[in-house]
């Protein structure tokens, strides 16, 4: 059948501010869902999709502590047998210091083979190979480290005792494409020198590797397998190339999923803002289509019409939206500078185009069934009876609601690559729109009931219920949309409150680690003055009230997990910052323990994670002696997390025995940090110095700019929420046209107008937005307490400055549709109303 | 003789369509005075809304000028006129213009309680009994017959005791019947409450019972006749 193009103009005229809304919905909807597509098909392309040049070998074998024998053997037998290469790499961090010693900087020492690495790529500055260029004696480094130690290739470097000559400098490993997971610029060694470095009391901070590489990589399940029953449970972990985690893949992985799930927001909110628009568009012209019935036009005939029009609509907001989003890829080097190496990609491809324009059509399609399935039910009676608007609703809401959810359920496990998580983000979201209709009705029917004290504001609530008003799906709408988008905002302050805690100002910020017994003078006298020591144990907690720790749950765990390495110490009283918030004392009575138990004072927050409680019994392995303990007390600390913390502290005299270093923690003021590094390391180089202060700073820093970046994606969400206030308010505007004059006509003032119009508005507003905040809180809550294992803070400001605004922008635009009518003379309008 | 309730001076009034200019009023002079029922006669597209529409102040002659009640109210603003639409003036219209959001009652008490009076119910559940509603009073205008709905409307019209009341074609809407008892009971509101009651109709039955026509003929008001 023929699109009558005519016809369309004039609709697409008329329509006006509608038909700019729906594109603009449109164009919404897709612009930062294609702009993240794109960019994830960039990192993925170049930084992490390659699993093996990410993890370097086929099979990866990972300890904290030197490989066991036992799992060396049998590499190397099947190595024979099977043909496959290996070799092994050492990764720890430490100071290394200038030529003279003068300067110190906390660098990552990656000592490896000549064949380093078998797969991936490590660029190196006068383009040779890594290995030809890493002989003994030498060393790669990191242009950082050239600038920070005023150093140049050829010139010397000391590495504990050792001094290296410069021979390159490396500018790319893909095993680590980006620089910000890690606390120093980067400096190959080779393995033939690792004796002399002294790994002496490093302990479990060195990473023991051994790289495979397989004739075919299709036997690298079958062989991880036959590795991993001889590795020691717990200690080394065998992995493929394609399980092993990556914590640049896990970091990249979440932030997209963050931002996914703020874009899939904002394509809904846009998704109900085109619904909004297109019904305004639609009642508006409900007399003419009427009308246009009754001459015998068919529903096929108007369908095709209106089709045409939300095709052409859809058409040009698909294509403003693919231009936006590459557009807002533009910004995308700036917002992730420092997150990703120089050389990632941010192009725009035909593809990501594609994609978008395929996303806009299923996006219109979805959400405009139901308001072009209700063309079908404007009867040609309503030209006569057109007070009447009591239509039937029918199936078709609910078909469309369901629709809209199965799209949804795809395109989130399609966005975010996870069915489980796609029907969960779907359900809470059915749920919340459940409960607001819910709540919505409740309010509404309160209101109806409640007496307000002047003419204008019973006029306004009164307003809310006339005939055919949509007052219920609006604050539905505006609730739904308000507190997903509070939802956002409360839990992205309440993650960064956690994170970007400003340092301390007198917390110790030099922290020292792996002190010798016998270098505790020297370590004093470099210092200079009285430091505290904590004896550090290491060890491992083997069973909880005779109830083994199972590592591999352990491993799941977002929060800390049971199954790794712990620090003990052993003192006699609290620290400045704890206190004691189950138990009499730090190790109770203990006399009263069983004999060859020893007292155990835990700390509140692993004791909250491994459900640990007063009295329980632990038992530990430290270095091969077991040793049983029952928990005296519970601890909790009263300052900043960034302050040194001992989970488990032991009385005094249990483990004087067992081998220990020492751990020591100072403040000094921040400018003198880098100094005393440079003399603790060159009169100590064993002792790893830990600069806290700048670690803190730079830990503030990526967090601020994730927050910029997630700000940045919720602000597209909360340009959909505007516009959704838009389309609702400009939905019903005829209707408040028509008593606005008819108010007039009897007699109101533009004041009394205009305190009519801003209280309907208002109540709105404040209806929804008070909901939303309840919900967004209680929501926010249960995400942080449950989710995220953080504290959680209300932020009664923000929830009161969203109910604020809400307000302000729902009266403004509710003023701005309807406040024509103020100053002029009512004939016009009333003439309108009786010719239709 | 007291002075004239509603006074016209040279009316004119244009409509632009694109570039052609269309008169639909020309030089209307006119006086009411104070109690009189007035009725606006003429031919379809003769210009009796447009007319009425302006002497109530709804609209703005393009030229000419109209007094209510010795004001001038020609170039007043909206803020101007409202208090004279409010007390002084009451519609009646043929599409009656309820507002759907209240019930009859409530309906009919807006005006005065724009007017901040006190007895603002009473005297509506007055005139709503008066109309024979009282049954109807939590009705909203969609739950009302078009007879109902314009005596509603006119129980609207005249709850502030205004002093006069225009009617635009009040029983186009009705059956014959009640447009008897419609046109019946403005009569006897108009006499109840002494108005000046102004009313565009092409009805002869009403015309018949006016105390003076005006007929209107494409725009000029070719009768001003007072009745006997
Ligand atoms: N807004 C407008 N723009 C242009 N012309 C108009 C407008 N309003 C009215 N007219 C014209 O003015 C003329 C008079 O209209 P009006 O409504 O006053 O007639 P009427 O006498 O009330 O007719 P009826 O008895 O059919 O109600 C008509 O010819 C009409 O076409
Ligand atoms: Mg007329």
């Amino acid at each position: 059948m023929m699109i009558h193009y005519r016809f369309l103009l004039e609709e697409l005229r008329y329509g006006g501010k509608q038909v700019l809304t729906f594109v603009v919905c449109v164009a919404l909807s897709i612009a930062t869902l294609t702009a993240l597509n794109s960019f994830r098909r960039d990192i993925h392309g170049s930084l992490i999709d390659e699993a093996r040049a990410l993890q370097g070998g086929d099979i990866i074998i990972h300890a904290h502590q030197p490989i066991s024998e036992e799992l060396e053997g049998t590499i190397d037998t099947l190595a024979q047998e099977q043909d496959f290469q290996q070799q092994s790499t050492l990764e720890f961090y430490t100071v290394a210091l200038s030529e003279d010693k003068d300067t110190s900087l906390f660098s990552s020492i990656k000592a490896v083979e000549s064949s380093y690495p078998f797969f991936g790529t490590i660029e190196i500055a006068s383009g040779r190979k890594l290995g030809e260029v890493l002989k003994p004696g030498s060393v790669v480094v990191a242009q950082e480290v050239l600038e920070r130690l005023d150093l140049a290739v050829g010139g010397l470097l000391n590495i504990g005792d050792v001094a290296f000559e410069i021979a390159d400098v490396v500018t790319f490993e893909s095993m680590r494409p980006v620089s910000f997971l890690t606390l120093g610029p980067r400096i190959f060694v080779s393995m033939a020198d690792v004796d002399r470095l002294g790994l002496l009391g490093r302990g479990s901070r060195v990473e023991h590797e051994i790289l495979i590489q397989l004739a075919d990589p299709a036997n690298a399940d079958r062989l991880s397998e036959t590795l991993s029953a001889v590795a020691t449970p717990r200690v080394e972990r065998v992995e493929t190339a394609k399980n092993a985690r990556s914590r640049v893949k896990v970091f990249f992985d979440n932030l997209l999923f963050f931002l996914s799930c703020i874009s899939i927001l904002t394509l809904m909110l846009s998704g109900i803002g085109m619904q909004g628009s297109l019904s305004a568009i639609l009642y508006q012209k409900q007399n003419v289509i009427a009308v246009t019935k009754a001459f015998g036009a068919s529903n096929r005939y108007l369908l095709i019409q209106y089709l045409a029009m939300v095709s052409f609509m859809g058409a040009c907001g698909s294509v403003i939206g693919v231009i936006a989003g590459y557009l807002i890829k533009r910004l995308f080097p700036l917002l992730f500078r420092d997150l990703l190496p120089q050389d990632v990609g941010y192009a725009f491809h035909p593809v990501d185009a594609l994609e978008g324009i395929v996303l806009g059509i299923f996006v219109v399609t979805v959400f405009t069934l139901l308001p072009l399935h209700r063309l079908g039910a404007v009867k040609p009676v309503m030209i006569f009876r057109h007070e009447t608007g009591s239509e039937k609703p029918g199936a078709a809401p609910l078909l469309a609601g369901i629709i809209c959810t199965v799209f949804l359920i795809l395109l989130v496990v399609r966005q975010i690559d996870d069915l489980k998580i796609g029907i969960f983000f779907v359900i809470g979201l059915i749920l919340l729109i459940g409960t607001v209709a819910l709540a919505a009705s409740a309010s509404l029917w309160l209101l109806k009931r409640s007496t307000l004290p002047t003419l204008a504001l019973r006029q306004s609530a009164k307003s809310l219920y006339r005939p055919g008003n949509a007052s219920r799906s609006i604050v539905i709408t505006l609730t739904s949309a308000i507190s997903v988008l509070l939802l956002i905002f409360l839990l992205k302050l309440n993650l960064f409150a956690t994170f970007i805690e400003s340092y301390p100002e007198n917390a110790p910020n030099l922290f020292c680690i792996d002190i010798q017994q016998d270098q505790k003078d020297l370590f004093q006298s470099v210092v200079g003055e009285e430091v505290v020591m904590f004896p550090v144990i290491r060890a491992r907690l083997l069973s909880i009230n005779n109830t083994m720790i199972n590592a591999e749950q352990e491993r799941q765990r977002k929060t800390d997990n049971l199954g790794r390495e712990f620090n003990l110490t052993y003192r006699e009283t609290l620290l400045e910052d704890e206190i004691i918030s189950d138990g009499n004392s730090l190790f109770g009575d203990s006399k009263s323990l069983p004999s060859g138990v020893v007292a155990l004072s835990v700390l509140d927050s692993i004791a909250e994670i491994g459900e640990i409680g007063l009295h329980d019994r632990l038992r530990f392995n430290i270095q091969g002696v077991e040793i049983d303990a029952q928990v005296t007390s519970i601890r909790s600390r009263t300052k900043s997390r960034l302050y040194p913390f001992f989970y488990f502290v032991f009385d005094s005299g249990t483990l004087e025995a067992a081998p220990q270093t020492f751990f020591a923690a100072m403040h000094l003021p921040k400018s003198l940090i880098p100094d005393m590094i440079t003399a603790i390391t060159a009169q100590l180089p064993n002792v790893s110095t830990i600069n806290v202060a700048d670690m803190a700073d730079r830990f503030g820093q990526l967090m601020k700019r994730l927050s910029v970046i997630v700000t940045f994606f919720a602000s597209f969400s909360i340009m959909a929420g505007c516009l959704i206030l838009v389309s609702t308010i400009f939905a019903t505007r005829l209707d408040r046209i028509k008593e606005t004059v008819y108010y007039k006509v009897l007699g109101a003032d533009s004041s009394i107008v205009l305190r009519i119009l801003s209280y309907e508005h208002a109540m709105l507003a404040f209806l929804s937005s008070l909901m939303a905040v309840l919900f967004a809180e209680a929501a926010a809550w249960l995400i942080c307490r449950n989710v995220f294992d953080i504290a959680y803070h209300p932020h009664w400001h923000v929830a009161a400055l969203t109910v604020l605004s809400s307000i302000i922008l729902l009266v403004l635009i509710g003023l701005a549709s309807s406040v024509g009518i103020i100053r002029q003379r009512p004939a016009v309008y009333l003439q309108q109303q009786n010719s239709v | 003789m007291s002075s004239p309730i509603l006074k016209a001076a040279h009316v004119s009034k244009h409509y632009n369509i694109g570039e052609r200019r269309a008169v639909v009023l020309h030089n209307v002079s006119l006086e009411l005075e104070p109690g009189e029922f007035a009725v606006i006669s003429g031919a379809s597209g003769s210009g009796k809304t447009t007319l009425l529409t302006i002497l109530s102040g709804l609209d703005k002659p393009s030229n000419g000028r109209v007094w209510l009640a010795d004001e001038d109210i020609t170039d007043l603003d909206e803020n101007g006129l409202a208090p004279l639409r409010n007390r002084l003036i009451g519609f009646v219209f043929q599409a009656f213009h309820l507002v759907p959001s209240l019930t009859s009652l409530e309906n009919i008490m807006f005006p005065a309680e724009l007017n901040r009076d006190p007895e603002a119910s009473e005297k509506a559940s007055h005139l709503l009994n008066r109309v024979g509603l009282w049954e109807q009073r939590d009705n909203r205008p969609e739950q009302l017959s078009g007879g109902e709905k314009q005596r509603v409307a006119i129980c609207r019209a005249l709850i502030n005791n205004p002093r006069l009341v225009f009617a635009d074609e009040p029983t186009g809407n009705l059956d014959s019947e009640n447009s008897r008892e419609v046109v019946e009971l403005l009569l006897e509101l108009q006499q109840e409450f002494n108005t000046t009651l102004l009313l565009a109709t092409h009805s002869s039955a009403i015309t018949d019972r006016a105390d003076r026509i005006l007929s209107l003929h494409d725009g000029r008001l070719v009768k001003n006749d007072i009745r006997p």
